[in-house]
């Protein structure tokens, strides 16, 4: 079975998708969304093969949805949009998958087609995250989960980033949040621009450093503005001075 | 046809004359002229016997000399009398003004300089009495004029004539590229291609309620392919398009939108410009319901207060950030100010959870 989260703000438009795709046999429709931050939380809360994302939604545009994905597990991801000249140009040079509405059966079919090759074929899914990200600004919002829910913040809040195994603890001065990505692919989505890496399983704002202090070794210890301390590991050392110089 | 009003159409900088061409024709046909001039001269020199042929080349040679001189001295001013070509009595006049100084001026120099090189070559230079040399050039100049002011005006019409050829061609082209963006931006990819889509997902449910929208999107399509901008219409057909357009989308935005209709019966027929209130209302929709995931109450109002005017749409909700920067406002902002000065005004505000973009203009009434 392909399971299939569908995420789409209009109702005539949704019920046309779900009852379409529900012809499908080999299609089983696990949620159904009518913006954009209930279907990040149905991807986060299903784990769907394919999901079919609306680009304009309210709260969160489908791009932006797809954008906060973890490259790696993504589902794969088809854009559904009346008009938008410049994604679809995207769409198109990186061979990500997309309707355009209105949409006709066989159009819908063919997608469906290619849907079960690529699943079947193990393609990579990540080339609509990197897409969507490149198209929206995810450097400055980040997705997470608070409590049932999930919750954009604003990236200039986070004071530092820890691995631990596949989640990420999200440090910012209020609290911490546990999020479900690599730590290499939630820096991918955020940019170099902000975060520095000091170590295999740490990475730091670097607006947030407010010394460094020399330990044995060659390592250094990196006090943070709100007196927080954190290793800096030799190896990142020389990437991160030549950053504040 | 839509069309934006001629104000706002930049004008693209008439591209420079080209006359070269033009020109160049010019003057070779001055130089061949007086190069006829003075083989006409050697030639009638020779038949009377003549030997020293340097004699017609310095009679002629002179007289080249002394036209060039205003001849050259037309052309730099010429642009000046290029208003005039459409009366062409009133050009020559303006010209032939000038044709006793050319006299005064030709005839002394000429001459000067005939006597002169006689006189470095130790001859003198024989010709008719004073008074005969004046009435006899003046008549000269006056046919020779006579025949350069009409080469002239030709030349000068015909090239007046490839300018304005020239600024009609890119005058039409901007007022179709005007009228291309103004289609374009009225026809709202978005909206159409979503209000179709809305149609096919109700063809498969209720065939009579696709219909219907169907011939209300063809209604709000051929209504805005008619409309001509600068058209003004009666406020209750403007309504009417509002009618159309919040019909369909209140088919889209099922259950996310409310619409509240607040009208003025004294003010039905009011004069209005057509598309007024159009882009306000699609605002509404775009800044108020779309990015909404809870139900959003839009109202329109008109009321009539004797001799103004007052036209509302509000929603509830907040001003986008970068609200009044979009295009619907500026144009609406730029109809009102060509079709009514400072006495029509278009103000945005929000007050306690409700965005109002209110236009207050004088009340007209609307002849068909």
């Amino acid at each position: 079975m392909i399971r299939v989260v569908i995420a789409e703000d209009e109702a005539p438009a949704r019920d046309k998708l779900e009852r379409w795709l529900s012809g499908y046999p080999d299609l089983e429709i696990v949620a159904a969304a009518a913006d954009g931050l209930s279907a990040a939380q149905a991807i986060e809360a299903h784990e769907p093969d394919v999901a079919f994302l609306d680009i304009q939604m309210p709260g969160l545009s489908g791009l932006e949805v797809a954008a906060q994905l973890e490259q790696d597990r993504a589902p794969l991801v088809v854009f559904v949009t009346a008009f938008d000249e410049h994604a679809v140009k995207a769409f198109d040079l990186n061979a990500v998958d997309y309707l355009l509405k209105p949409y006709d059966k066989d159009r819908l079919s063919k997608t469906v087609h290619r849907i079960r090759e690529r699943i079947e074929g193990g393609a990579p899914r990540g080339s609509a995250v990197q897409v969507a990200r490149a198209r929206t600004n995810t450097t400055e919002r980040l997705l997470v989960p608070v409590g049932e829910t999930l919750q954009l913040i604003d990236v200039a809040t986070i004071e530092w980033l820890e691995a631990d195994d596949n989640y990420v603890h999200v440090h910012t001065a209020a609290r911490q949040y546990l999020v479900r990505r690599t730590l290499q692919d939630l820096l991918a989505q955020l940019g170099e621009q902000r975060f520095a890496r000091i170590h295999r399983s740490t990475a730091v704002n670097v607006a947030e450093i407010q010394s460094l202090i020399p330990l044995f070794k060659g390592d250094y210890e990196v006090v943070l503005r709100r007196g927080g301390k954190l290793r800096l590991s030799r190896r990142f050392k020389d990437a991160l001075f030549a950053r504040m110089r | 046809m839509a069309v934006r009003p001629l104000s706002a159409i930049t004008l693209p900088t008439p591209a420079p004359d080209e006359p070269l061409a033009g020109q160049r024709a010019l003057y070779i046909l001055w130089a061949l002229f007086w190069a006829l001039m003075i083989v006409v001269s050697v030639q009638d020199h020779v038949h009377a016997g003549g030997s020293r042929l340097w004699e017609p080349f310095l009679w002629e040679g002179a007289s080249a000399i002394g036209a060039t001189f205003w001849f050259l001295l037309q052309r730099r001013v010429a642009h000046r009398y290029d208003a005039d070509l459409g009366e062409p009595l009133r050009w020559f006049a303006r010209h032939l003004k000038w044709l006793p100084l050319v006299i005064a001026t030709f005839v002394p120099a000429v001459y000067g300089a005939r006597h002169a090189v006689y006189g470095l070559v130790g001859e003198r230079y024989v010709h008719e009495p004073w008074p005969f040399v004046a009435v006899y050039e003046s008549i000269k100049l006056l046919l020779f004029a006579g025949l350069w002011l009409g080469i002239l005006f030709a030349f000068s019409s015909f090239a007046e004539w490839r300018r304005g050829q020239r600024r009609l061609a890119s005058l039409e082209r901007s007022l179709a590229e005007a009228q291309l963006a103004q289609l374009k931006a009225q026809l709202r990819p978005h909206f159409l291609f979503n209000a179709l889509n809305t149609i096919s997902a109700l063809m498969h449910t209720d065939v009579d309620r696709a219909d219907r929208l169907l011939a209300r999107l063809s209604g709000l399509l051929r209504a805005t392919l008619q409309t001509d901008e600068r058209d003004r219409v009666a406020l209750k057909d403007e309504l009417q398009l509002l009618e159309l357009y919040t019909q369909i989308m209140e088919e889209r935005f099922a259950g996310r939108v409310t619409i509240e209709w607040d009208l003025d019966p004294d003010a039905a027929d009011a004069s209005v410009p057509a598309l007024l209130l159009q882009p306000l209302l699609e605002n509404a929709f775009k800044h108020g319901v779309e990015p909404s995931t809870t139900p959003v109450r839009i109202s329109i109002r008109s009321e009539r207060r004797d001799r103004e005017l007052d036209l509302t749409v509000s929603n509830s909700g907040a001003l986008p950030p970068a609200a009044g920067t979009g295009l619907g406002l500026r144009n609406c902002q730029e109809r009102l100010a060509l079709m009514y000065g400072a006495v029509a005004r278009l103000m945005l505000s929000e007050a306690s959870g409700v965005v109002m973009a209110r236009v207050t203009l004088p009340y007209e009434e609307h002849r068909a």
